[in-house]
């Protein structure tokens, strides 16, 4: 029987990592094996949705889905690839979700995988200039780990900030990060590690920036209450996926606004999304667009951020991008995987009784974001 | 061929002269030039060469390193607020680490952004300098 409601039933997550010996085929044989214990895909999976960003420059691949399709042994099964920037994780579940709310189809797989360190990080780099406008930023090779760093100094002078003061993020990432099995830095670090680590683009250090790192992750979204007694150690419901593009960063008024990420949390309050119940997975690329997202959030006056985010429980239990890691396609798969997982059997030892998950993700800084609204089943 | 001819062509006036859209209804500048204001959506608006001259807003000195382009770390990357009021992304060059500032009053200046090979074409643009003479013609 069909819902009229969507669900997540299952997720898959592979440890982001540096995984020299193994290809992204291997990575999604991972993903599919753990999901295949319970029934096997091929029997009640209808389209298979995948989100990666860098298969065309770093695989030298196109058609990225269809290899997997053929890999899978799930042909003639439909697979398309979706490539929004950073947020194409969150885009591949909107379509998921569209294809069926549409009525078009009812299972969907909704792969992100991407493997960056199949070369060194400065060939990586060259490719994430792609990510910005490539008349503008990409002549000069501008990355958004520049436009970081200019909004983070403008952060600090309008707002009275050391830099010491702004360490307080990675540090409470990297500690959640030490409970999420599938998180890249699994380990602790101190103030002074932050503020003496190499600089990236000053006043931007190393620990402020995400590191390099490969993933797959792995949901099944399906309006088909049968299914849901067969497959997956609980059910949460997608309530909906929010996205919205924002002007360039040249062209706004406020500098240290993100309008695109601003205007999706507008509408929250049309879903009673209560955020003291809620689950929050953001993107946090650099340390200083954490503290711009919790203050777009209403989590806290514009410019205190540094001074609340230690008081906000349930923020980036997985360690965030800067700890779990931003594989940039699989990214905003495995925020949804860790939320349905904190919120149904448990990511990790993590487990938690909150109603609500809220995934947000952009792209660069805030040129497109996305929300994913969860809830908790029943 | 990693530099396309066609397109270095086409982008010569946003490339070369700092073209920038100046909008007749809300009075506000915008880079590179488009159809319609980005502020106010008008499309009352008309296109003209940026004086070149402009001031640091705030910048960052980087050391993110890419492939072919080591040598160039680290280098200044300043968000600039042209005289005409738009405000843009640029390199700034010929200062020193110690040197570069906000509010330091800088100019375009013609130059090498990436080369093709030997045997492939050069790509030049507007970089940024402490103003030391007189900005890009108009």
């Amino acid at each position: 029987m069909l819902s009229s409601n969507t669900y997540i039933i299952s997720s898959a997550l592979i440890r982001v990592g540096r995984y020299f010996n193994k290809s992204y085929k291997d990575l999604i044989r991972e993903l599919v094996a753990e999901l295949n214990k319970d029934l096997p895909i091929h029997d009640y999976i209808d389209y298979v949705v995948v989100s990666n960003v860098f298969s065309d420059s770093i695989l030298e691949q196109l058609d990225i889905s269809t290899m997997i399709i053929q890999e899978l042994n799930l042909t003639p099964k439909p697979a398309v690839r979706v490539e929004a920037g950073e947020s194409s994780g969150l885009m591949a579940l909107k379509y998921a979700h569209s294809l069926i709310k549409s009525g078009m189809t009812s299972t969907v797989l909704v792969i992100g995988v991407e493997k960056l360190v199949e070369y060194p990080t400065t060939v990586v780099n060259k490719y994430m200039v792609r990510l910005l406008n490539s008349d503008v930023e990409g002549r000069y090779d501008i990355v958004t780990v520049n436009e970081a760093a200019l909004l983070m100094k403008l952060y600090m002078k309008k707002h009275g900030h050391s830099r010491e003061d702004l360490t307080i993020w990675p540090i409470k990432m990297h500690e959640n990060a030490v409970n999420n099995p599938y998180a890249q830095l699994r380990n602790r670090i101190t103030k002074e590690q932050v503020i003496n680590s190499q600089i990236i683009s000053d006043p931007l250090r190393l620990f402020d920036v995400h590191p390099l790192g490969d993933g797959a992750s792995a949901i099944v979204l399906t309006n088909n209450k049968e299914l849901m007694s067969k497959v997956g150690t609980g059910c949460v419901e997608l309530i909906d996926v929010l996205h919205a593009s924002a002007p360039p960063l040249t062209h706004r008024s406020d500098l240290l606004s993100l309008p695109a990420s601003k205007y999706l949390f507008s509408k929250l309050g049309n879903y009673g999304v209560d955020l003291s119940d809620c689950v929050l997975e953001i993107h946090d690329s650099y340390t200083i667009l954490a503290y711009l997202i919790v203050e777009e959030l209403g989590l806290s006056d514009r410019g205190k951020a540094p001074y609340v985010v230690t008081d906000i429980k349930n923020i980036n239990l997985s360690g965030g991008l800067k700890a779990r890691g931003h594989p940039v396609g699989a990214t905003g798969v495995y925020q949804v995987a860790e939320v349905h997982r904190l919120l149904t059997s448990g990511l990790g030892s993590i487990k938690l009784n909150n109603s609500w998950g809220l995934v947000h993700s952009m792209s660069s800084i805030d040129n497109n974001a996305a929300v994913a609204l969860i809830r908790r089943c029943g | 061929m990693k530099i396309s001819p066609p397109r270095i062509w086409r982008e010569r006036y946003n490339y070369y002269m700092l073209r920038i859209t100046q909008c007749l209804d809300c009075g506000r500048a915008s880079y590179p030039t488009s159809l319609t204001c980005p502020y106010c959506g008008s499309s009352n608006i008309r296109t003209v060469n940026s004086s070149g001259l402009g001031e640091v807003i705030t910048y960052t000195i980087s050391y993110f390193r890419i492939e072919g382009q080591e040598d160039e770390v680290p280098k200044v990357i300043a968000l600039i607020k042209l005289r005409e009021g738009a405000i843009v992304l640029g390199e700034v060059v010929d200062v020193g680490l110690s040197e570069i500032r906000e509010g330091l009053e800088v100019e375009a200046v013609l130059r090498r952004l990436k080369i093709d090979g030997n045997s492939g074409l050069i790509w030049y643009g507007m970089k940024f300098r402490p103003i030391i003479g007189a900005g890009i013609p108009t």
